[in-house]
């Protein structure tokens, strides 16, 4: 594969850049864009790195465990971070943290996308009928009174499989319908280019249209579109698992470890304990919110053509 | 051998060959919703009550001025509208109810060229990927084969043979038309539809599409049905022409009688209103009164006689049907 393009590439050095690689090179030439890039890659890197990089070399369960000997002690040069009220490393939990909020808001973002594509590209491009009763089904999806759906369900289901994915299906089955609406919009405005019909006219399938010439066409707004939605799932994430009913506790994530800073005394006088994970997950969310940013204008349907 | 023989000629030939498309009493209607529940409250006509015929080889220009129905009959045949009712018969197989992948099977030999160069390519796809894509659809290729046997086509279609590796956005809309003609040529089909292919295009390459078509028909065995506004456009091209009027056609005949001696009123007013180059000439020009009616709610009668300087009370009553009042002549008229 790669010998056959450099040797396509010799023979025709005026190849045209793609409309992709053109959206890439404007991409990498942001700065912002790209210093969050380089920070949400680091985290990423750190947190799955976490097992081997962690003061306290430990598998999950340990990081859990309560020592009592060790309780709230502020930062030193044996705990950098200091521990919290249960004994454990900040630093070592800060990184495990990071894994389970990464996941958890990359997967559901993942599942939103997913079915909100699907489902919105379908009732957009077939119309009628068929958009009728998908729509009106979003439509009650998004009904839902989110927190509360959220709470009981995760509450039913946490012990079925495990918390962290019952959380992550839980969000993802509940929020999708507002990327349906976004993708069936998009897909209205879209098919009414003739080259849709001319797809039809050479012998296209009609999901072979949606996904070989509408998708590729509205995939920048939706791009953009994902990394708003990971940004806002990480969030909440942490606003479900410090209020105490998203990952369950024993299991360390930015929220969990947020948790903490709900007793005055924690928050007043103990500013280590919440701080970190306070300013990680801000960072992080301000990071993923430029990167979205500087996806929206290299994809820019202006500057592609 | 003159022009006027050449003509003679072709005229002569093509009539002893075989229909290749046959279209009868063909209807397409748009639903038109309304109120609350989105109920259907009346249909636009835009097609209504078209039959006519083409024979392999030919072209049968429609016309017609905005809003009359000539891309919906085009859209039809092709099968991406659905027909209301009526018949089309390609090679004499009913195509008029099939779907699925029965339709998508038989679009293989019926393609488009259409009208805006820049809305018709796909913007993500590379235009040696937008021609290939009709073939890949139909047959399993090797790649290589595949490539060189699409440059040789866009060089066919005068186009140079690196504008495989491009863009459509890096092309201008003539060249644009171009990579469109080459896609509709890539299934080597039967018949193709072009819906207005230079409507969009500047006059100074108009002609050279127009040109290009007119190779390519001869060379490929093409048929076209050609639909356009610009009356000079479809006298180019056309072996016959039909007329088009409120989503009826009011007259079909060959080139040279269409435009020689129009007998439908309309096609007269039509013709009466072409610039004539030479000053010398005094032309009497017909101005039509009024605007054209509404599809959604067409007159009684003759579609045309609100409008027509000879109409009659019997206008108003019958709809006249379309008849060869003289050989290979059709109007739709009660003068004749």
């Amino acid at each position: 594969m790669a010998s056959s393009n450099t040797l396509t590439q010799q023979k025709k050095p005026e190849r045209s850049l793609s409309p992709w690689q053109i959206a890439r090179k404007k991409f990498i030439h942001n700065k912002l864009a790209m210093i969050s890039t380089v920070f949400i890659l680091i985290v990423t890197a750190l947190s799955f790195a976490a097992p081997f990089l962690a003061p306290y070399l430990s598998p999950i369960p340990d990081v859990s465990r309560v020592n009592i000997g060790s309780m709230n002690i502020p930062p030193n040069s044996e705990h950098i971070l200091g521990t919290d009220k249960s004994g454990r490393d900040v630093l070592t939990r800060l990184f495990y943290g990071g894994r389970i909020s990464l996941v958890v808001g990359f997967s559901a973002t993942l599942m939103v996308i997913t079915l909100g594509t699907l489902v919105g590209s379908i009732a957009g491009f077939f119309g009628g009928l068929v958009d009728n009763i998908l729509m009106r089904f979003t439509d009650f999806v998004l009904n839902f009174p989110f927190l509360v759906f959220v709470i009981v369900l995760n509450t039913i289901l946490r012990d079925t499989i495990d918390g962290v994915s019952v959380l992550i299906i839980v969000i993802g089955v509940l929020s999708w319908g507002g990327v349906a609406r976004l993708v069936r919009s998009k897909i209205l405005a879209e098919k009414e280019n003739e080259y849709v019909l001319a797809a039809l006219s050479i012998g296209c399938s009609p999901m072979k249209v949606i996904r070989k010439h509408l998708l590729p066409n509205v995939m920048s707004t939706i791009i953009v579109q994902a990394t708003l939605i990971f940004a806002s799932m990480i969030v909440v994430e942490s606003a479900l698992s410090y209020l105490g009913f998203g990952v369950p506790q024993s299991v360390p994530s930015w929220g969990n470890m947020l948790s903490s800073a709900n007793e005055p005394d924690v928050l007043q006088g103990k500013p280590w304990i919440w701080m970190p994970p306070a300013l990680i997950l801000t960072l992080t969310i301000l990071s993923i919110n430029f990167i979205g940013e500087g996806l929206k204008d290299a994809l820019n349907p202006k500057s592609l053509r | 051998m003159t022009t006027r023989d050449f003509i003679q000629d072709r005229i002569d030939s093509l009539e002893n060959r075989d229909v290749l498309l046959e279209v009868q009493n063909l209807k397409t209607y748009y639903p038109v919703t309304g109120g609350f529940f989105k109920r259907t409250v009346g249909h636009v006509k835009a097609v209504d009550d078209v039959s006519f015929t083409i024979r392999k080889g030919e072209t049968l220009g429609l016309v017609g001025e905005s809003g009359c129905g000539k891309s919906t009959t085009g859209r039809t045949i092709l099968r991406l509208l659905k027909p209301t009712d009526g018949q089309i018969l390609f090679e004499g197989k009913e195509i008029t109810k099939i779907s699925g992948s029965k339709l998508q099977k038989a679009r293989r030999d019926f393609q488009m060229v259409f009208q805006d160069p820049y809305a018709s390519l796909n913007p993500m796809q590379m235009v040696g990927d937008i021609i290939a894509e009709p073939i890949l659809n139909y047959e399993k290729r090797n790649r290589k084969e595949l490539e060189q046997e699409i440059k040789s086509l866009l060089t066919r279609v005068g186009l140079p043979e690196a504008a495989y590796y491009k863009y459509a956005h890096e092309f201008s809309g003539g060249q644009r038309q171009r990579i469109g003609i080459a896609r509709a040529l890539a299934l080597n089909p039967k018949l193709i539809v072009a819906d207005e292919p230079v409507s969009a295009l500047d006059v100074s390459v108009q002609s050279q599409v127009l040109n290009l078509l007119k190779e390519l028909q001869i060379e490929f065995d093409l048929t076209y049905l050609f639909i356009a506004h610009d009356l000079s456009v479809v006298k180019h091209m056309s072996d016959r022409i039909g007329v088009m009027y409120l989503g009826n056609l009011v007259e079909v005949a060959s080139n040279r009688d269409l435009y020689k001696e129009p007998l439908h009123p309309y096609t007269q007013a039509l013709i009466s209103a072409i610039p004539e180059p030479n000053t010398a000439i005094k032309k009497e020009r017909i101005v039509l009164e009024g605007d054209v009616p509404s599809p959604q709610n067409p007159p009684t009668g003759c579609p045309f006689h609100t409008r027509c300087p000879m109409a009659m009370e019997v206008c108003s009553k019958e709809k006249p049907p379309l008849k060869e009042v003289r050989p290979g002549h059709h109007v739709a008229c009660v003068l004749y």
